[in-house]
């Protein structure tokens, strides 16, 4: 009796010093590493803002695209929201899709942001953060490039694309989207 | 005079009105859900951030609280915003029910095993004393350990 209850005790701390080690490698496996410059974007599917549906990244394959993360709370986005929007005016002809992703917002907050600084390409929610994450994210504004086959190109720029040497990032980050 | 003492009369009541009666329930307050609501950029509560994006979550809260919605109204509103990790302690509901009861049946084991172990030390120390040991030594060798010890008295 004893003896069993001994055997049993001891097999079932090992079950549980298996089951935490067993988390322990999943969390290692399973991190978020930054995504690299030349390798594939992040694949998504986020809410528009306006309500109107989903759009899933996989869906503009063949596409160039300009994915740019903000947030209404932040200061720097303020700054860049209207370049970015002359940026969309001046690339859409040419097919470049425009994604603002709204990272960590409260929504009505957004919506104001948009209507405010005149924003009219789609915007996403990414109110968890876990696309912004996925991404690297380590603060806003962040704008990344994709190309037709779905790769990160360019640059991955930190900070406001009104800054004199990120706009001009900004400039060949587009371009590299667009001639992929 | 009369006229406009009136007017004001009537008008202060046309205010006061929808404002009394909008609000049946007490009114939960900022400091209690600044303390159940995690701030997304920093992973603290808000109560213990100042972060733009925690002061704007206050603001949303505030404005709410003065709409008169209760704190699971505002919970349920962020939690559709962000996701379930705006909140300080997951929902008792589900899967995350896990998070309340493994803590309290982790404790319960442990108190379960000590009691049976103590028992076990307690039984073990009340028993028969156990028989002498063997000492593992042929009759010659004892003889000659003795003799040896003796010589040491």
């Amino acid at each position: 009796m004893g003896r069993t209850l001994k055997l049993s005790g001891q097999a079932i701390a090992l079950a549980l010093v298996a089951g935490l080690l067993g988390l322990l490698v999943w969390k290692l496996t399973h991190q978020s590493h930054p995504p690299t410059i030349g390798g594939p974007a992040p694949a998504f599917s986020l809410k528009r803002i306006d309500g109107g549906g989903t759009v899933d990244l996989a869906s503009l394959r063949g596409k160039p695209v300009v994915l740019n993360f903000w947030a209404s709370w932040c200061v720097p986005c303020k700054s860049e929201a209207a370049a970015l929007e002359a940026a969309y005016r001046r690339y859409r002809s040419q097919g470049v899709v425009f994604l603002g992703i709204d990272y960590h917002d409260v929504t009505g907050d957004a919506r104001t942001f948009l209507s405010r600084h005149g924003v009219t390409y789609t915007t996403l929610q990414d109110g968890s953060g876990m696309v912004g994450d996925r991404y690297g994210l380590t603060g806003v504004p962040e704008t990344y490039f994709v190309d037709r086959r779905g790769r990160l190109v360019g640059f991955h720029i930190e900070g406001p694309i009104t800054d004199s040497k990120l706009a001009a990032e900004f400039e060949q980050g587009v371009e590299a989207a667009l001639s992929s | 005079m009369i006229v406009r003492l009136a007017a004001a009369l009537v008008a202060a009541l046309a205010l006061a009105a929808p404002a009394a009666a909008a609000c049946t329930h007490p009114r939960t307050s900022l400091s209690y859900l600044e303390g159940q609501i995690m701030c997304p950029t920093c992973h603290t509560t808000l109560d213990q951030s100042d972060s733009p994006a925690a002061l704007r979550i206050e603001a949303e809260i505030s404005k709410r609280i003065a709409q008169c919605w209760t704190a699971q109204q505002i919970e349920a509103e962020l939690v559709q915003n962000f996701g379930a990790g705006i909140l300080a302690a997951p929902p008792r509901k589900g899967f995350d029910l896990l998070a309340w009861w493994l803590p309290i049946a982790g404790v319960v084991l442990g108190a379960a095993l000590l009691g049976l172990g103590v028992w076990r030390w307690s039984r073990g120390r009340d028993g028969p004393a156990p028989p002498p040991e063997e000492s593992g030594l042929d009759a010659e060798s004892e003889r000659r350990l003795d003799e040896a010890l003796a010589r040491f008295e």
